[in-house]
């Protein structure tokens, strides 16, 4: 069962429509900030009651909203300039929360991240990274697509340990990732903090609960390892 | 009869493809500017040219042996007479224009008139005959007056670019310049009889018409060598009238001729970048410069071998100040994609402007063109993605479908996002190759096991088989290797350079 967690989509455009409608999928909670009636009318008139028509460049109105730690802040105004002010006002007192936002220059990407974004993506610089790679690397793509197409069969997946799981303990060289048709990519220890371990690299490290896997097979593969992962083996 | 033979005859070269195929080489290496060995022809042709040349000039202090003479007389006449030949055959086809006729006679149940027939074949070759390039060629060919022999130094015309296109821009010039030229004779003719009639009795050096028209000729150019000069005040009140006429007449044609480079100095520079792409075995076109065009050219500039497509001028020239190569055409005409080297070439055409109705227009054009080449376009959503597919796109890059996953992941699966993004930019921590399992390799009709990827520290995340076009996902370890196959491999760059060092040195 998943958490429920929560998204601040600031910006209402056809881009954050997508969004929205794909964090709502994924059972999230959603509220839209606008500055803007038109775009708030149109976010009211899609379904989401909970939209709040405000002026972002206000601090005392940004600080009246209710952004939990956990929540997660989607950063996506069509004006770049008001976009970084903006990441800028809500950094100054979210220190703690997620920050995403998508950059649409390459000049405005380090500006984002120098505002307090955590993710900047760079649409131009995602989209000219696959143009390369269609060139350089044309089976990778084409298997990068399918990861990141909703028609995918084969994909990359993490799993948090947890507790009882028959992976707690173990040492990772020691688990047979084949029998489950998959792959083991890398790891995210929490002993090293949270650094990212790549598999090439034979790690051999013990697993614990918290600790993130990263495994790449076919969909049901990976729901039946989930499954298993979640098992209780006390 | 003769008729009928004759007919038979061109439906038989038709129909011969050793024929077609030895007509469409000599094709290739006296006219197809993209045909690597016409360099080689052309070059040969220069050498000969030159050394003519300087048999000439050596030969009139000097005496010449005898092998020379035979060289020049007849080798380099022979040559240039089976060049001259050639040149006639491929300038148009005779058996075509004889079935074309024949049919016509058949369509309208007429007699095929071989007369008719001829008088067209013959225009079509009197077409070639007469032009200038043809005339050149053939005064240099005949060797009778050996002075003439010099002539053939406007051959060089045929093989020199830079002449040809200094050529190419007076003649858009043809109307001021001709005006010019007729007024310069006007004004020398006026000058020369004025003269004449003037000094033609006083002056001691001007014996004839012609003197005083040699005279004109010399003072409007204001060369003035001198050895005829004005000797009454009538006379220098001319010479000063024609001196004036001269200089105004040269700032005149000089300007002229500026002005029409200044007008083709762009299309010079197309057409320079053009040819040089043309040479290259494979090269992308891009269409639709911004952001994401700047971006790919800073990660990967294909070696140099890319050419930008934009329309607008001032855009242009942006593009050539950011250092990148350009030319300004408009992608969506047939005539501008079809002057690159589709034929020969591997060419991928990118469709990267932020409007779909024109990239998909170039896209129909790219594909009416050739269906081999390759099109990556971008489309504005997912919506559009369909009519894409059916234009005939290869590829279609939707940046907001793209950023909005990557971004969706990074909230999800906030690792995996890690992951995908260092692979996706070819970070080194996360190195994903392919390799290709050569013939003759070590790799071939090895098993998986055999080649312990992981000792190696690497990952085996597939493997492509090109004899069943299937990717194998995880491929179980007694998997054998085939030629052709190729191997998705994950790990550090430093690991799978090593691999393909052990496995293909040599050979990749």
């Amino acid at each position: 069962m998943k958490n429920k967690k929560h998204a601040w989509i600031f910006g209402y455009n056809k881009q954050s429509k997508s969004i929205a409608a794909s964090l709502l999928a994924e059972h999230f909670t959603i509220t839209i900030i606008e500055n803007n009636e038109k775009n708030f009318q149109n976010a009211m008139l899609d379904g989401y009651e909970n939209s709040m028509l405000l002026d972002v460049t206000e601090d005392l109105e940004l600080e009246k909203l209710d952004i939990k730690q956990d929540d997660w802040i989607l950063c996506l105004m069509n004006d770049e300039h008001l976009n970084a002010y903006l990441i800028l006002s809500l950094r100054a007192y979210c220190a703690c929360n997620k920050i995403i936002a998508i950059s649409h220059s390459i000049y405005s990407t380090q500006k984002l991240k120098i505002a307090g974004a955590n993710e900047v993506i760079d649409i131009y610089q995602v989209s000219a990274n696959r143009i390369h790679n269609i060139f350089e690397k044309p089976i990778a793509t084409k298997l990068m697509d399918n990861f990141i197409s909703d028609a995918h069969q084969i994909s990359f997946k993490e799993f948090t340990i947890p507790k009882n799981s028959f992976l707690h303990g173990t040492v990772i060289n020691e688990v047979d990732f084949n029998k489950f048709g998959l792959i083991f990519i890398g790891m995210s220890d929490k002993e090293l903090g949270d650094e990212f371990v790549f598999a090439a690299t034979n790690i051999n490290h013990k697993l614990d609960i918290g600790d993130i896997i990263i495994c790449i097979g076919k969909d049901e593969d990976l729901a039946k390892f989930e499954e298993y992962l979640h098992k209780d083996i006390v | 009869m003769f008729s009928k033979y004759i007919v038979k005859l061109a439906f038989g070269l038709h129909n011969s493809n050793r024929y077609n195929n030895t007509k469409k080489f000599f094709y290739d290496i006296l006219e197809n500017q993209n045909y690597s060995y016409k360099k080689i022809v052309d070059l040969f042709l220069i050498i000969l040219i030159l050394s003519s040349i300087v048999e000439l000039i050596y030969s009139i202090k000097n005496s010449v042996p005898m092998w020379m003479h035979i060289f020049d007389y007849y080798i380099v006449t022979i040559i240039f007479g089976t060049e001259y030949i050639l040149r006639l055959w491929i300038h148009s086809d005779i058996h075509k224009i004889i079935i074309r006729e024949y049919e016509t006679s058949q369509f309208l149940k007429s007699k095929f008139n071989f007369y008719t027939t001829l008088l067209k074949v013959l225009s079509e070759k009197w077409d070639y005959i007469r032009s200038p390039a043809a005339i050149i060629d053939l005064i240099a060919i005949i060797p009778i007056y050996r002075e003439f022999r010099i002539l053939r130094i406007f051959k060089l015309l045929r093989y020199t670019k830079s002449i040809g296109q200094f050529i190419d821009v007076l003649k858009t010039k043809r109307f001021e310049l001709m005006t010019l030229f007729l007024l310069l004779i006007f004004l020398i003719g006026t000058a020369g009889v004025a003269m004449y009639a003037v000094e033609g009795n006083i002056n001691k050096n001007i014996n004839s018409l012609f003197d005083a028209v040699y005279w004109a000729l010399i003072t409007t150019s204001t060369v003035g060598y001198g050895d005829i000069a004005p000797v009454t005040t009538m006379g220098r009140v001319i010479s000063m009238i024609t001196i004036i006429n001269g200089l105004v007449l040269m700032a005149f044609a000089t300007s002229v001729i500026v002005s029409a480079f200044l007008d083709k100095l762009g299309e010079i520079k197309d057409n320079r970048i053009i040819e040089t792409i043309n040479k290259e075995d494979k090269f992308v076109i891009i269409c639709g410069y911004g952001q994401m065009v700047k971006m790919l050219l800073r990660q990967n500039n294909f070696d140099n071998k890319y050419v930008i497509l934009e329309k607008d001028p001032e855009i242009t020239r942006q593009i050539a100040k950011d250092g990148f190569n350009v030319i300004t055409d408009d992608a969506s005409r047939h005539d501008v994609l079809a002057q690159f080297n589709i034929q020969y070439a591997d060419i991928s055409v990118l469709c990267l402007g932020n409007n779909d109705v024109e990239n998909i227009y170039i896209i129909l054009n790219a594909k009416s063109l050739s269906r081999d080449i390759k099109v990556i376009a971008r489309a504005s959503d997912q919506s559009m993605k369909k009519k894409f597919i059916l234009a005939g796109a290869d590829h279609i890059i939707i940046p907001n479908q793209t950023a909005n996953i990557m971004l969706l992941t990074s909230i999800n699966q906030p690792v995996v996002y890690n992951v995908l993004h260092s692979l996706l930019a070819g970070k080194n921590a996360a190195y994903l190759d392919e390799i290709k399992v050569l013939a003759y390799d070590k790799l071939a009709g090895k098993s998986i096991e055999e080649l312990e990827f992981k000792t190696k520290k690497l990952l085996l995340i597939g493997i492509q088989r090109q004899s069943s076009s299937d990717f194998i996902f995880n491929p179980p370890s007694s998997t054998i290797l085939e030629p052709n196959d190729i191997l998705l491999i994950m790990g550090l760059k430093i690991s799978v350079e090593h691999f393909v060092n052990t496995f293909q040195r040599g050979l990749k």
